[in-house]
Formats: structure tokens, sequence, C-alpha cells
């Protein structure tokens, strides 16, 4: 299983863990995530949309284009880059006159993009490629009931004509995964709610706002962790948890783990391996009895 | 006495009249993408209701929606909501009509970053161009020089914050002071700048 | 021996001397001279109202004084006044089908405003009607006896009432139910708004009524399957699935029941309940007799059991029951199929299906007549949240999501309103309050819509009552903790509320009863763009379909509430017994006849008939079946042989309208638009009413379909002195807009060799308010003419020969 691997601008900085840990995972389960050479900055959903929407369209034809000349579907670890490649993507596709103009300016810089290119998840290669049964058989440490709150944030599952992965309401992907791998899913209400995302870096009291209902009611269902599948989603989650306490003085303490973590522990990789000291808010003590 | 009904920026009578109501706004947010469904609208008031960032808004989307139909486009353009929509799609994913709601705040804060309008919250509009140069510059993000540029010197306290949190990140090694370089330099150059001016135009 | 046509022309005014609708424009002196002046006309009279008595008592006159036997009245259009000619004329012993009408004022005096044109075109329109009428035959109005048995296919309240009506007039009615008892939802529902009355109460007695009526029959468990015949004459096939109960035995007594081991869910209930395998749906049903589910009986499943027979003292259970086809002869149909709801699992914010508690309001209706409780706990709710427009006023499910028409494909939603969801949730939240002590019901909604009688006091008195309204469309339902967080924006304050709620009831939006697609397919009938029945006209014929004889009413036809379901159904048995009251119909005459010593079998006739008309009755022998053609002549011109003729469009009479007297100096370049007599015609009439002006060199002819024109037709046409050719068919007709095009296309092939440009013809279709389209397509073509200049004079010389060899 080989795919175009676009890992985003956050993969190699602010969330560096979720980088490593989906290659050590990766390896355990057979997959190939060829990097993309050369990729550029996908255009960031609204960043630069809102600046200038062609060219951020551009933005994301260049690495469509790049993954077609590999021959490969992109598979990205980054919920937001899904939807903003998927959406440049399904732009494309129905709009000619935007793809005549997008084309003209890809031919001037030596590229082109014939439209063969499917924009994926990580999450839907390791649900429908791998398989449930493939994951489980590589479960080695017992999670022993360890009670996790999955969080699925937004651009995962919505627009459901964009990215057309689960269900935008109620979906089960992760679910499924952290099932697979014997952790057992809290039941909690906020699971496809808005942490608030790029508000983060721009107006971080509206983003803490919204992130701080998420983490109690997610504490508030006895979650041990949370586990998410998206950079800024994690960010805001886990390294901003220590502002958010002290701004709305709440005790939060719960850990966010990236699902790729939990699956490398539940696959008995060592915690350096995973990255898990990269966390903000610690692991440690989640963790200590089941690190082998 | 002045009036505390947050419309009333409208004129001295405080009411509106046709005389602010500009027709061309509507025209030009109708040909904007997203905003071709603009008038479907039926104000049932579902996207307000998904929106959860809506406490931080002068205005719900909703009510956006209701001064694009009359043109106001002064209240538009200076809102915080445009500012604030997080695009996280829980509204257009209801809506009866099927409006792309976060699209249409695109485009708006597109209108507002092209017409230097500017917004209650004064980081936004430079986060944009801010991204833009440096993705131009390097083809990928640099976290730090994004802080840099879009800090408020006029808040030191944010400021203060701000990098205390950006040495945490430095700390666990999630922050690369050494910028990225993208290696096809020529290509992506002429790339982003063309693409720039196509879509200015 | 046909006697020599003497022909009467008789010119309206429409008007006073000059001032006429008519005189205006048209000279109808120098109109009255060319007539005269043309071969057969023994008399023209101008006069200022020709419809009116002193006018056709002119008429009558010409007819004694000059032994005329044709009549052309140069007037208005024939819409207006053809019957009241054709009255008259027969007055004075004159076969009806011997006048002719000009149609010189919506047609003519109104479109132009040069006198000099419009008299030219004028004596053009008068001249073809003089050809026409003097082809003209006498025809016979004939009328056939009609079956004086209705059907109703569908047992709700609206079947009930429409059967009810029709049997106390005195018509045998067949009632058609698929389930095996009548009642419909109604039968589901509580109380009723604005009223309060108990639909049991209201619904049981005419149940009752039904049963015994002498007139009504009851066919329960029953589906049609095929639909046979002609208006006045239906054959209906009808498949009975066995009940395996014998009916005439059972006492419902319940013993059965009691004993069966099967439990299911009950669809009565709609799941808020259970039933047995062998069970009464409720315990009004009519017809009462038990019935087997043959899908959960361990008989019918497993060959075991059989323990309701043994416990029946009526002996009535009998497990051999067949399935049984039935045949009925009726002579009209209703149509009243109901309505079905949404599935709200579409909604997915509303997380119906997630948990117990969430119901549809249908299934909230059942919890009230059996003790309000919820389901989950049984215990008594306190806070109920009525949510309305599920499913409902959507154009799409969320953004770039498609929409259908609310059955059940996925991303499916209803566009148009309920029409029933703020009224049932108003009342469904008092009778809560009524229940249940220290009740709190909240409803949400987007606009309460409260358009019937008494239904603004209801909602004005509840209000008062202490029913909490939030204005703002849902956005979400989330289970939490053993209750219900539902989350809406108070528009009008622009501020989001959540609270916690015992149960959310969903007002699902009202689709159409599935199968009526395939239901309108077997009758002949339409729906419209909501999926539901469409009606004959919006406003002037609310429960008419497009087929003769066959009406539809209540929910069939879109979402309404009971009251209005009661008034449609009163007006379809009206409507029914009008038809079949007179115990005969009219058969038009205007029908295709085939010349059994020219036809050769060849079968391409019955191919093209649109009306499935024409059958071969042997191995020799094909024939026309008067009573299904609907004279639309498009076999005529197929017929390779010339075997065909169509009743008052004869091929001499065409060709003789085709002719015509051309006046002594005509317009260049000329068109002749051929248009379907009736959708197509009221359209251009309508251009007319509009005062819509075109060109002067149009000269219309009335055909019964554009398929009635042919390649003999077309090059009379052109070898006349025509330039360019248009064919308008009516966008209802049944030779629609894709045979309109073929046919147009292979004319322009067949007509190339005698060296006419394929751009000399021009087609389209039309509906009535279209007509700018007819108007604009008239004017282009003339652009297109102009430039192209008339048909080049050696080759209209030599179409003329080779129209001998034409046959």
């Amino acid at each position: 299983m080989k795919y175009a691997y676009f890992p985003g601008c956050s993969i190699h900085t602010t969330a560096r863990e979720y980088g490593v840990s989906s290659q050590a995972v990766s390896k355990v389960l057979g997959i190939e995530l060829v990097e993309i050479p050369d990729w550029n900055c996908c255009g960031a959903m609204d960043a630069v949309y809102a600046y200038n929407p062609l060219l951020s369209i551009s933005l994301s034809a260049r690495n469509l284009a790049l993954a077609e000349k590999m021959k490969m579907d992109i598979v990205t670890l980054c919920s937001a880059c899904f939807f903003t490649l998927s959406r440049a993507n399904k732009l494309l596709h129905e709009d000619s006159e935007l793809k005549g103009k997008v084309d003209k300016l890809l031919t001037e810089s030596g590229l082109q993009y014939s439209g063969e290119v499917k924009v994926r998840h990580y999450l839907d290669v390791l649900l429908n490629d791998v398989g449930l049964e493939n994951i489980s058989k590589n479960v080695k440490v017992k999670l022993d009931g360890l009670k996790v709150a999955p969080y699925y944030g937004c651009m995962l599952i919505r627009p459901p004509n964009v990215v057309n992965f689960d269900d935008p309401e109620h979906p089960t992907s992760l679910d499924k995964i952290v099932e697979a791998i014997g952790g057992k899913n809290v039941d909690y209400m906020y699971k496809t709610r808005c942490c608030g995302a790029s508000l983060g870096l721009t107006e971080a009291d509206v983003m803490m706002g919204m992130t701080k209902d998420l983490l109690l009611e997610a504490k508030n269902s006895n979650a041990d962790c949370i586990v998410v599948p998206c950079p800024l989603c994690h960010l805001n989650m886990d390294a901003k948890q220590k502002s958010i306490e002290s701004t709305f003085d709440v005790k939060i303490g719960i850990p966010i783990v990236f699902f790729t973590q939990l699956m490398g522990v539940a696959f008995g990789i060592s915690p350096k391996e995973l990255a898990l000291d990269k966390n903000c808010v610690s692991t440690d003590k989640l963790f200590k009895q089941l690190h082998a | 006495m002045k009036a505390n009904n947050k419309h009333a920026a409208a004129n001295d009578r405080h009411v509106i009249t046709a005389q602010m109501l500009d027709k061309t706004f509507l025209a030009e947010v109708m040909k904007m993408k997203g905003g071709q469904d603009v008038q479907d609208c039926i104000q049932c008031g579902v996207c307000a209701g998904s929106c959860f960032a809506s406490w931080a808004m002068d205005f719900t989307p909703m009510q956006i929606v209701r001064m694009l139909h009359l043109g106001m486009k002064e209240t538009v353009l200076s809102s915080s909501t445009i500012w604030v929509c997080a695009s996280c799609y829980t509204c257009a994913t209801r809506c009866p009509r099927g409006l792309d709601i976060p699209m249409i705040m695109s485009g708006l804060k597109n209108i507002a970053i092209k017409e230097n309008i500017p917004a209650k919250i004064q980081i936004k509009p430079k986060f944009h161009k801010s991204f833009a140069d440096i993705v131009q510059k390097y083809g990928r993000i640099h976290e730090p020089e994004l802080f840099l540029k879009i800090s408020n010197k006029t808040a030191p306290k944010t400021m203060m914050q701000d990098a205390v949190f950006g040495l945490t990140l430095l700390r666990k090694g999630k922050l690369k002071l050494k910028a990225p370089k993208v290696e096809q330099k020529a290509q992506w150059s002429s790339l982003f700048k063309n693409a720039s001016k196509e879509g200015a135009q | 021996m046909n006697p020599e046509p003497k022909i009467g022309v008789y010119i309206c005014r429409c008007g006073c001397d000059k001032e006429g609708n008519i005189s205006a424009t048209v000279d109808v002196e120098k109109l009255k001279e060319a007539a005269a002046a043309m071969p057969g006309v023994k008399a023209a009279e101008v006069y200022e109202f020709v419809c009116s008595n002193p006018g056709q008592q002119m008429i009558r006159d010409g007819i004694k004084q000059h032994k005329l036997n044709r009549i052309v009245v140069a007037a208005c259009s024939p819409r207006m006044h053809l019957e009241t000619f054709r009255r008259n004329v027969k007055q004075e012993g004159l076969n009806p089908y011997l006048l002719e009408i000009a149609n010189i004022r919506e047609q003519c005096s109104w479109i132009h405003e040069d006198r000099k044109l419009a008299t030219i075109k004028a004596i053009d329109l008068v001249g073809r009607a003089v050809e026409r009428a003097r082809n003209l035959k006498p025809l016979e109005e004939k009328t056939v006896k009609v079956n004086r048995d209705a059907l109703v296919i569908g047992g709700g309240i609206a079947g009930i009432n429409a059967s009810i009506e029709l049997a106390d007039k005195g018509f045998q009615v067949y009632l058609v139910e698929k389930g095996p008892s009548v009642g419909g939802h109604m039968a589901q529902l509580g109380k009723t708004f604005p009223t309060l009355d108990c639909s049991s109460c209201i619904i049981t007695p005419k149940m009752v009524y039904v049963a015994q009526h002498p007139l009504i029959k009851i066919l329960s468990l029953s589906e049609v399957t095929k639909v046979e015949g002609m208006p006045g004459n239906y054959k209906i096939t009808i498949t009975k699935r066995p009940r395996s109960v014998d009916a005439s035995k059972c006492t419902a007594c319940g013993e059965c029941s009691r004993k069966c081991p099967v439990t299911v869910k009950s669809e009565f209930e709609v799941g808020m309940g259970q039933r047995k395998a062998i069970y009464q749906p409720f315990r009004q049903a009519v017809p009462s007799a038990y019935y087997i589910d043959r899908e959960h009986c361990l008989y019918f499943t497993k060959g075991i059991c059989k323990v309701c027979q043994k416990f029946c003292k009526a002996s009535a259970v009998d497990f051999t029951q067949q399935e049984e086809t039935i045949e009925l002869n009726v002579g009209a149909i209703v149509v009243s199929t109901g309505y079905e709801l949404l599935d709200p699992h579409y909604v997915k914010q509303y997380s119906y299906g997630l948990h117990p508690d969430i119901v549809t309001h249908l299934q909230f209706e059942r919890l009230l007549v059996q003790g309000l409780h919820r389901p989950s706990t049984g215990e008594q709710p306190k806070k109920i949240a009525f949510i309305l427009c599920v499913g409902s006023r959507m154009t799409q499910n969320g953004v770039g999501n498609g929409n259908g028409n609310g059955n059940g494909e996925e991303g499916d939603a209803c566009e148009y309103c309920c029409n029933i969801g703020c009224m049932n949730a108003i009342k469904e939240a008092y009778v809560f309050q009524k229940e249940v002590p220290d009740a709190d019901p909240w409803v949400f909604y987007t606009d309460i819509r409260a358009h019937g009688k008494g239904y603004e006091e209801f909602y004005a008195r509840l209000r008062n009552h202490g029913v909490r309204f939030v204005r703002g469309r849902t956005a979400e339902v989330m289970p939490h903790n053993g209750s219900l967080r539902v989350r809406a924006a108070d528009t009008l304050l622009g501020l989001p509320i959540e609270e916690d709620f015992d149960m959310v009831v969903l007002s699902a939006g009202l689709t159409p009863s599935q199968g009526t697609d395939n239901l309108a397919r077997m009758v002949g009938i339409h729906t419209g763009s909501d999926g539901f029945f469409l009606e004959r006209h919006h406003k002037l014929r609310p429960v008419d379909t497009q087929r003769e004889g066959v009406y539809a009413c209540g929910c069939a036809l879109g979402p309404k509430d009971i009251r209005e379901t009661i008034t449609e159904s009163m007006a379809a048995a009206s409507h029914v017994a009008s038809f079949l009251g007179k115990g005969e119909v009219a058969v038009s005459s205007e029908v295709a006849i085939i010349d059994d010593k020219k036809c050769d079998n060849c079968e391409k006739c019955i191919t093209i008939c649109p009306a499935r008309a024409i059958v071969k009755t042997s191995e020799t022998h094909v024939e026309i079946n008067p009573m299904s053609c609907i004279g639309c002549g498009i076999c005529v011109p197929v017929c390779p042989k010339n075997a065909i003729d169509l009743n008052h469009n004869t091929e001499a009479q065409l060709m003789g309208q085709i002719r015509g007297n051309p006046p002594k100096e005509d317009l260049s370049p000329k068109i002749v638009a051929f248009i379907e007599k009736n959708t197509a015609y009221a359209a251009a009439d309508l251009a007319g009413q509009t005062r819509s002006q075109y060109g002067a060199n149009v000269r219309i002819v009335s055909v019964p379909s554009v398929g009635r024109v042919g390649l003999k037709h077309m090059l009379q046409v052109f070898a006349s002195g025509a330039d360019g050719v248009a064919l308008i068919e009516g966008e209802d007709s049944s030779f629609t807009g894709d045979k309109v095009r073929e046919h147009l296309t292979r004319l322009k092939k067949e007509l190339q060799p005698y060296g006419i440009e394929s751009l000399r013809l021009v087609s389209t279709t039309t509906t009535i308010p279209q007509y700018p389209k007819m108007v604009e397509t008239f004017e282009v073509f003339n652009s297109r003419l102009f430039k192209m200049g008339p048909l080049s004079p050696k080759v209209r010389s030599e179409i003329e020969k080779k129209l001998k060899e034409v046959q």
C-alpha cells in the first residue's frame, strides 16, 4: 500500500508527534507513505483563500499535480489539509473555467493536473485499505479498558459533499479504531464540535472559550484521554490547555493524543518512537502501566 | 442620547433607509463562489443555532445573510462575525437551502481585505496577508515568523503570552527557528506571482 | 352524391363601423369583396357582432335564402364561440361540422397595426377557410354508454368520504385499500386541531357506514395492478392478498391474537407498540376480521404452531387462502392514496433512531392515545421539545446535496411546507399539558402557519396557556445522560438556546405514498415536481386529473388538513357524479379511419399511435378503435399507402386549407405556421389578447398535431407560395418535444432533394403562457428568411410538377 504523502506544514513542527507516530504505525501495518517531493503549503483552508481565492486553489493544484506525477493518491494526516486539497480538487472538477485558469498557471510552471488524483485522510486508509481486523491483529499491549474520548473536529467529516468520508453528525471512524485497538469509547456530546481552529492563532480568546467546553465535557464524561486526527485541534487542546485552565480557572488535566500515538502504544511501539514526550499535557501517568 | 441598538451606526435618524442599501454589493456577493444561492435563505436560523463561535460575534451568520439581502455593505464588512467564523462547516451541513456560509464569509473577508475595511478586531486582516507572504517566501508556513508578523504591538500582555507559548513549543522541539525552503524556487516563485496577479483581478 | 358546396362568408366587425376590434385594423369591406369573388361563395356579409342574435339570425337567413351548405365565419377565435355558431347552424338544419371559423381577430387584427397588411392577411386566412369549408363533410355527434360504477383507490378519510358521497348519490363504489383495514392515518390520530375533536370519534362512524352501505364494496388487502379501457368504461385488474381468515366467519373476539406466540412491532402504533402475527391493526378496524402476517407467522415461515386455528371458536382461520385476481368494470376512478412520513433519519442532526425518546409526531400521537409515557423509561415526560419543519422547506439537505422529493433517496428532503406541522405540534403541546401536571412544552419553529379556520385563535389560546415558542429552526438534538439536549438559535434575540428535554417530537415532512409513480403510470395521469399527483388546473380544476374520468383528492394531491381533505373528497365525488350521471359520455367523431382496400397491414401506424388506439384484429386486418383514438392524425402521413384519413381534418380539407385562395398581392417572404389546435393555438390567441406583434406574413393553419403534417403537405405549402414553414406543438401533447424534433429532422431530409433548404423549416413546443417564445420564434425565423430571400421560383415550379408524382 503506497501513497503520495502530503504532510502539511505542521507535521514537521507543531504536530511533530503526529508525523512521527504515523510513520511508526505505518511501518507496522505495511503502509508506505512516500512524501511528495517539494510539496508546498496547501493554502490552509481559509488562510490564503480569504486573501486570494484563485491563489489558494493554485497552491493546492500544485500538490495535486505533483502527486499525479507520482501516479498515486494523496494521503494526508491533517484534517485541514484534507479539506483544502479535497475542495480544490472538487472545484477543479466542477468549474471548467476555473480549471482553465489553473491549468494555464500550472503549465507556465511546467506542471499539469488532469484530475486523476483522489485526496484521502490517513484514517480512511486505515479503515478501508488496511481494515480493522488487520489493525487488531497487531495489538500487543492491552489498553485495559482505557477510557478514550474520540474527538473528530470539523474538516475530517464536514462538509459531506467535499470530504465524503464519515457521517457528518454521528461519525464512527475514530470510535472503530479505538475499539479495534482495545480502548473503550466514552460517549460525550461534543465530539464533532469545532475547537476554534485557526482562531487559536488570531483570536485566542475565542478559541479558548470554544475548546474549554470540549475539554470540560470530555472530562465530565470520565475520559482518560482524548484522541484527535488533526494538528490544529491538538495544538488548541494540548499546547493551550494550561492557558485555558488559568484563563477560566478550571482544572482539566486531560492528555490529548493523536490517534496514531494511541495505536502505536497498543502496537507496543516505544514512547520515543511515538514522540509521546512532545505532548504538552503529560501522558506519562496515563501510559505508565501500559508501557512494556 | 446616543443610540444603543447595535445597528445604530445606521444613520442619524436611527432607521434603515434605501439610501444606505447598496444593491451592487448583493450583486457582487452573488457573483462570488458560494454566493450565488444567497437569496434562497429563508432566515430559518439553523446556522445561528449551529454556530459555536456565535457568542463572540456581533451578528449571527443568519443576520449577516439578512444584511447581504438588504445590501448593508458597511455593517457587514466591518462586523466581527466574518473574522470570527472558523469555517467549521456545521452551519452549511445543515442549511436547508444549501448555502455555503463559510465560503460566503471567506468571500466577504476577501472584499474587506481588498477594500481595506477595518474590522473591529485588528489581527485578522493582517493574518491572511502575512500568511500568504510567508508561504510565498518559503513555500510553506514558518510559525515563528507568522507569530511575529501578526502580533499586535498595542497589546503587550498578549505579546508576552504568545512569546511564552512560542518558547514552550520551541523547548518541546515543536517549532523550528530555521525557515523551510522550497526547492524549485523559480518555478514556485513564478506560479505564486502569476496566480496572485490572476486572482487579484 | 355530394351536392355542390354553396359557401356563405360572414365577416364580423367586432364593434361598430371602423372602431370594432376587427374593423379598426382590417378593411372588412375589401375583405367582403375578395370573399365574394372566391369560387363557390354564394353570399358574403359584414356585421357588427356576428355572434349576437341578429348576427346569428343573419346567418340562418342566409342559409335559407341562398341554400347555403357551408358556412365560414370570419371573426374571433373559435375558442370563443365555436359551439354557439355550431348550435346556430344546426337550428337551421345544417350539420354543425359544416361550419369553419377564420380567426381574424386574435391571430390577425389584434396582432398587426398596418391596415393594408392586416387586410391582405385576413383575405388569405378567409381564403384558406373557404377552401377547407368546401371540403368539409357532415359528422355525427356520438355518445357511448358509461358504466355507472366508481373505483376509489385508497381507504383513508379521503377515500372513505368520497365513497360515502358517491354511494349516497346512488353509485356503486369499489373501495380498494392496500392494508387489512380502512382508516388510513386519520385513524392513528388522537385529537384533531383546532376543535380538539377526537379523530376516532369522527372517522369510526364513517368507517362503519362504509362497511354497511349496500352500494359500497370494500376490497381490503388489495392493490390495483392494471387499468385498461377508456373514460366511462375502465377495466380494472386488482390483486387481493389472502387474509388467511374467513372474514364472513370471524367475530373479532381476539382469542387467536391472545394465544399467538409471535410478537412484532405494530405498524399502526408506528413502532410504539406491538402486535401478534395474527392481528387486527386496531380495535375499530373495518373490515374487523383478523389478518395473518405471513412474513412472521410461524406456520407460514416454519410450518409449525397453528395455535390460532386451534383456539378459534368460529373456525375462521384458513391457511389455505390464496391470492385472488379481481376484474372490475367502472366508469370513473378516484385516486385517494394519502401520504407517508419523511424518514427523519435523513435529517441526521436530530439523532432520530439514536434514542428511543426522539419520536415523530405520528408516533407521539400514538403515545398520547396510549397514555403518554417516555418510550425509554415508561415514566411521564415533563419537558418536551416539539421541533417543526423536519425535512421540510428544504431545497437541499445541506450544502451541495441534491434534493429528492422525499421518496427515500439519500440526502432527501421536501421543498414544500407540510401544511399541518405547526398546528399539529401546537395541538400536541396542548394535549400534553392536559395529561401531565407541570407539563413544559416548547415549540421550536421557523414560521407558524395557522392558515385555516380557527387556527390563529387556537394558536393564540395556546400561547396564553404557557406553551413556550422559540423562533429558530433547531440546529441539533443530542442524546446526553438520559435526556435530550436541544440547541437552537432564538433568532428574534440573536442568541442560542440550549436545553435538556425528556422527549423530542419531530414534525416530519409529508411525502407521497409509496407506489405513487407506478400508480400514475398505470392510470395514465401525471405527478408534479413535488411527487404528488398533479391536478388538471391549479385553481379551476383542483380535483380533476389529466385523464377524463380520473379524479384525485386528499393528501394524494399534496399535504393538507382533514377539513380540506373532506372538501376535496366531496368535490371529487361531485365531479364523478357529473361525469357518470348522464349515463353516457360524448365521443369525438374527429377520429382516424382506415380504408381497408388500401391497407397492406404494414403496421407502421400501430407503432406510431401515441394512444395505442390502433390494433391488429387479425393477420389481415388493422383497425382503429374510435373510442381510444385521440384524433391527433400522426398516423395519416405515416401510412405508405395513404390508407388513413382523419375526420374533420381530412387530406382534402388540409390540402385545401394549404392551397387556399391566395390574395392577388401578398407579402414576401411568407411563413405558414402549422399550430397544434389546443395548447399551441391557445398560446397564439394569448399573443393576440396581449397585443403582441409579429409579422403579417405569418399565416396560421390549425392542425390536431404537427405530426399530422407530412411530406406531401409540406410540398404543397411551398408550391402554394410559402417560403418558410413553422411547426408548433403544445408541450403537453402526446407528440412530445423529442418526437417533434425527430419529425422536423425527417421532413428536412425528405425536402432536401426538392431543393428546399433545411433552414426554411423550424419547430418548437410551447405552453400557453409561453406565447412570447412563439412570437420570438416567428420574429427570428422572419429575419432569417429575409436574409435567405424567397424560395426560388424555379424550385417552386419544379415542386408543383413533382406533386403529381407523390401520391
